[in-house]
């Protein structure tokens, strides 16, 4: 290459490279000439040592061999070659034009970082929320072929123990029908102990039918699943380990498979190890074969009920509606007509995703939509920004121009800028999201905790360099284009200052930040709206005090605590020492924590002991069993009566402390006091009424408050119980203490969940909390993006008037007309974006609609609060630039230029 | 010798190029003429076969090639060695004497001495 020429040390491009731009070489007619000149040249020389012409040409063909199998493998060689070198020509440019971009930037570090971390901001925040909807609803479930995977309702599964007739559709019912399902699987999620290591834990469990893992299409990665006899009722007992639990409390050793491990003081043998990664249902990290009939002893890993979902693979070829239509048959078969009619409106069918992904799905999906927003606030910002900047640099764009660079060329200049600052940005936000999906928590839904978590992968990192590739090109396009239109002779005839008076620009600006504060106020509405929604829902009396409370949770394995004289012993223990902590004033233990966030067991009950006519008469409570020192400990007022004695006298018939809405809906106003609870559900005495107390919500803030009955522990105490102690410590300290005192009852049970009520309270309104900070945290991010906006088009055009103004004061014109006349820009702006915004808001309000509680979409204060929030923030901004327009020295201004 | 470039050596004639451009620039039909004379018609080349080894050397880096107008006022595409091209003819035409004495000596040897 440096034959032909010196290279220009400022251009890496060849210069063969440049040459081949203008004159792009004629590949075939090349070939064509180079073959010709050879065949001439030798026949040439071939006729002047005396052959005659023909002769000559003949020889000259004979001598280079076969002439189109040469010219046939030249023209192809010299193609592909062609192609390449444009390639890389392209490339060169584009990164000389990177290269420049950045250089450029450099120079500008302010404007550069400003930029930068306003990009970053959206893409950050819209990878994080595209990560979760990736995630839970996009990405592939790690099953296979996730899409024909179904859940079934209605199914049940039968009780060994159970008398009586078949009420419901069973699990082998379905599992008959097999041209429609090539699997019929169930399983729940529980909790046991895990007893043989050296500090007691509390592991999550899933019961499941032998065949889930090969309905799920997940094979597992060491050892065996279930065979299908390990299904039946007396079968060994057999484990599968999650490869999170084999590696932290094995140590990933081999030989676990053949062992025994201990939970609730049961042996269980291991038969297999499960492959990485895989957590389903939840984050479950022990699995046991779920018997079919099932057992009493099976529901020792949940509290009162099993929570079972039934999995269905949909035979090949088999639509989801015909096989629902054959399933709601089956299923109604078993059902009275009553409760036909309840469920009709129960889809027997749904798609597995669509049931563990649940209501979180509009949350995601709404949030998603606010990042959009956000991103688009930001990218009409950045707009701003450059076309102030590109009109700062037209003399220096009309130069170019002039010295002959065209018009694509200033186009790609400029756009290369735009997207060097917006893959910087990208990579600001990708770092955001990492951290912004660790703290999605609650938003994820948790059936798919461990088998699809939030995660930043390859899908969302070409996620985010996609969006910030777009956000380059549409931020800098508009600039880019309008800059490119400089004409040159006549920026570079005026001055280099009224290069900054053009006019075309300000509308454009003034467009961009309407947009700007029109999408801010849709944002801000929303958030409006949530935080509405959350202070309605925080105004909800809980009915308890939780204050002051700490709890925790444990299991009595069945092994070990046999029977309720054991059982009752250990709680009585454990109350004693508590209570003997100094700092302990009440205790208590109850089977079930209110407000834990999970459904728990309803029985049907009626006043007295006379079973009405209709099924409908009779109501559903929640059945609570709680030591008598409960309503104290929590704080919930006796209303009526009084609550259990607190020794246990098997004589004596049983009593029961009912709740005010189960008095009211039950007795419906006359005196509950003294009335029997009934059906008496094989207990020989059904238990009379000795008291009344308030309501408490019963697993979410949002339940409302329903029919609850407590029954004294000693009658029957449960393997599952939380302890609660309320006292002058610290919660934390409490919640220690109470930790010492079932440690020394007996050091070897695992307790968990060990905590302040006040948590429990927490936890029971997280995703809702999560999802409002988030949109709220959206909006303002918004709303100060486009305060931004206003500041920097106001401030400009202060700028650019600067003389007029300087001689309207000379005129005699005062401090308040000169605000005025900055300000009443901004104001104009501000009441256009917000009415664009509100009719917009107003248009979109049905999408937010589920998301909200104890406020409509049409809520008037979420509306005229985003609307004064934003007019507002868009006068202060608007003041900042307007006081600096006060300082214009008008004998100064008037004589510039 | 072969006829065919095919029959000859991997890379020899790549390396008669480089050696036929030392000392100048050259066009293909140059090349194939000076071969000729050089090794006085003991290595019958075809001709055509010189092109496609002459796209490879260029590919590699060692020749570069421009049109010229000729000594008799005709357009004709001209080779010329590149640096790197003069010095894989080198290292390269060292290899190859070296190679071929060796050949030479096991050629002569007395069957006795095998």
């Amino acid at each position: 290459m440096t034959l032909f020429g010196r290279r220009d040390p400022a251009d890496p491009t060849p210069l063969w490279r440049r040459y081949l731009r203008f004159h792009r070489a004629d590949v075939e007619a090349d070939v064509e000439d180079e073959l010709r000149f050879h065949l001439e040249m030798s026949a040439t020389d071939l006729e002047r040592r005396g052959h005659d012409r023909s002769e000559a040409e003949r020889l000259a063909r004979a001598r280079f061999g076969e002439v189109s199998a040469i010219r046939k493998w030249l023209l192809s060689h010299d193609r592909k070659r062609q192609h390449r070198e444009e390639r890389a020509d392209v490339m060169d440019t584009i990164l000389l034009d990177l290269k420049y971009a950045m250089r450029k930037l450099r120079h500008q570090p302010g404007f550069t970082l400003g930029v930068v971390l306003v990009l970053g901001l959206g893409i950050g925040a819209a990878t994080t929320m595209f990560s979760a909807v990736d995630a839970a609803l996009l990405r592939p479930l790690p099953f296979q072929r996730d899409d024909r995977l179904m859940s079934i309702n209605g199914l049940d599964i039968p009780l060994l123990e159970a008398k009586g007739a078949k009420r419901m559709a069973e699990l082998d019912d379905a599992r008959a029908m097999r041209t429609l399902f090539t699997h019929v699987a169930a399983y729940a999620p529980g909790g046991l102990n895990l007893s043989d290591v050296n500090a007691p834990m509390r592991l999550n469990v899933a019961l499941m039918t032998p065949d889930l893992f090969a309905t799920l299409g997940v094979p597992v990665a060491r050892g065996r699943g279930f065979a299908a006899e390990e299904g039946k009722p007396d079968a060994a007992h057999v484990a599968v380990l999650s490869d999170g639990l084999w590696r932290r409390q094995f140590g990933a050793d081999p030989s676990i498979i053949g062992r025994d491990v201990r939970l609730n003081d049961v042996a269980y043998r291991v038969v297999g190890v499960m492959p990485p990664r895989f957590g389903f249902p939840e984050a479950t990290e022990i699995w046991l074969p779920l018997t079919i009939p099932s057992t009493f002893s099976q529901y020792e890993a949940f509290r009162s009920y099993m929570p079972t979902t039934f999995v269905a693979r949909l035979a090949p070829g088999v639509e989801p509606a015909s096989a629902d239509a054959a399933l709601t048959t089956l299923i109604r078969r078993f059902q009275t007509p009553e409760r036909r009619a309840k469920s009709l409106d129960n889809e027997t069918l749904e798609p597995l995703r669509d049931v563990l992904v649940g209501k979180r799905r509009t949350a995601l999906l709404v949030l998603l939509g606010a990042t959009g927003l956000v991103l688009l606030v930001a990218c009409a910002n950045v707009t701003n920004l450059l076309l102030s900047r590109a009109i700062g640099q037209r003399s220096e764009l009309a130069l170019r121009a002039a010295l002959g660079a065209s018009r694509g060329r200033i186009v790609r200049q400029l756009l290369a800028e735009s997207v060097v600052l917006a893959l910087a940005g990208g990579f600001v936000g990708v770092l955001l999201a990492y951290i912004g999906v660790g703290a999605l928590g609650s938003l994820m839904p948790p059936s798919l905790a461990g088998a699809a978590p939030a995660r930043v992968d390859a899908r969302v990192l070409m996620f985010s360099t996609a969006i910030a590739l777009m956000t380059g090109l549409a931020a800098g396009l508009w600039p880019a284009l309008g800059a490119s239109h400089a004409n040159p002779s006549e920026t570079i005839k005026s001055s280099a200052q009224s290069g900054t008076s053009g006019r075309e620009g300000m509308w454009t600006r003034r467009m961009f930040v309407v947009a700007e504060l029109a999408l801010a106020l849709m944002l801000a509405v929303g958030s409006g709206l949530m935080l509405r929604s959350l202070q309605s829902l925080l105004g909800n009396e809980t009915g308890v005090n939780p204050v002051s409370v700490a709890t925790l949770e444990l299991t009595l394995p069945q092994v070990s605590y046999p029977n309720q004289l054991s059982r009752r012993r250990f709680f009585d223990d454990v109350i004693a020492r508590a209570l003997a902590t100094p700092g302990v004033e009440h205790a208590a233990v109850v089977n079930e924590l209110p407000l834990r966030g999970k459904s728990s067991i309803m029985l049907q009950v009626l006043a007295g002991l006379q079973a009405p006519a209709n099924e409908d008469e009779m109501k559903f409570a929640q059945l609570l069993q709680t030591t008598p020192d409960y309503f104290q400990t929590l704080g919930i007022p006796l209303l009526r009566g009084r609550t259990f004695s607190a020794t246990f006298d098997s004589a004596r018939a049983p009593e029961v402390v009912i709740s005010e809405s189960m008095a009211k809906q039950l007795w419906r106003g006359e005196d509950p006091i003294g009335g029997q609870v009934g059906p008496a559900y094989g207990q020989q005495v059904a238990p009379t009424v000795v008291g009344v107390v308030g309501d408490v919500r019963p697993w979410s803030i949002e339940s409302e408050p329903m029919p609850q009955m407590y029954l004294a522990l000693a009658n029957s105490a449960p393997n599952n119980a939380a302890i609660l102690a309320r006292g002058s410590l610290a919660p934390t300290a409490l919640a220690a203490r109470l930790r010492e005192a079932v440690r020394a009852v007996n050091p070897t049970l695992a307790v968990y969940n060990v905590r302040p009520m006040t948590e429990v309270i927490a936890g029971a309104i997280a995703p809702r909390r999560t999802n409002t900070y988030l949109i709220t945290l959206f909006g303002d991010v918004a709303v100060l993006l486009a305060a931004i906006g206003v500041y920097g088009v106001i401030a400009y055009g202060v700028a650019r008037r600067t003389r007029e103004i300087g001689i309207r004061m000379a005129l005699g014109a005062q401090r308040n007309n000169v605000i005025g006349l900055v300000v009443s820009e901004g104001i104009v702006l501000a009441v256009l974006g917000v009415s664009i915004g509100l009719a917009s808001a107003w248009a979109l309000r049905r999408l937010l609609a589920s998301l909200l509680y104890g406020v409509t979409p049409s809520d008037p204060a979420a509306y005229v609060g985003a609307a004064v929030v934003l007019l507002t923030v868009a006068v202060i901004a608007a003041l900042v630039p307007a006081r600096r327009a006060l300082l214009v020295d008008p004998a100064l201004a008037m004589r510039a230029e | 010798m072969a006829r065919e470039s095919g029959g000859m050596l991997q890379g020899t004639l790549g390396l008669l190029i480089l050696k036929s451009l030392v000392v100048q620039e050259q066009h293909g039909y140059g090349i194939a003429r000076w071969l000729q004379d050089v090794s006085g018609d003991v290595l019958q080349i075809e001709e055509g076969s010189l092109y496609p080894a002459l796209r490879r050397l260029e590919d590699r880096g060692f020749i570069s090639s421009k049109w010229a107008i000729t000594d008799n006022n005709r357009r004709a595409r001209y080779y010329a060695l590149t640096r790197s091209g003069r010095q894989h003819l080198r290292t390269d035409a060292s290899t190859w004497l070296q190679f071929s004495q060796a050949v030479t000596l096991v050629l002569r040897a007395e069957p006795s001495v095998l």
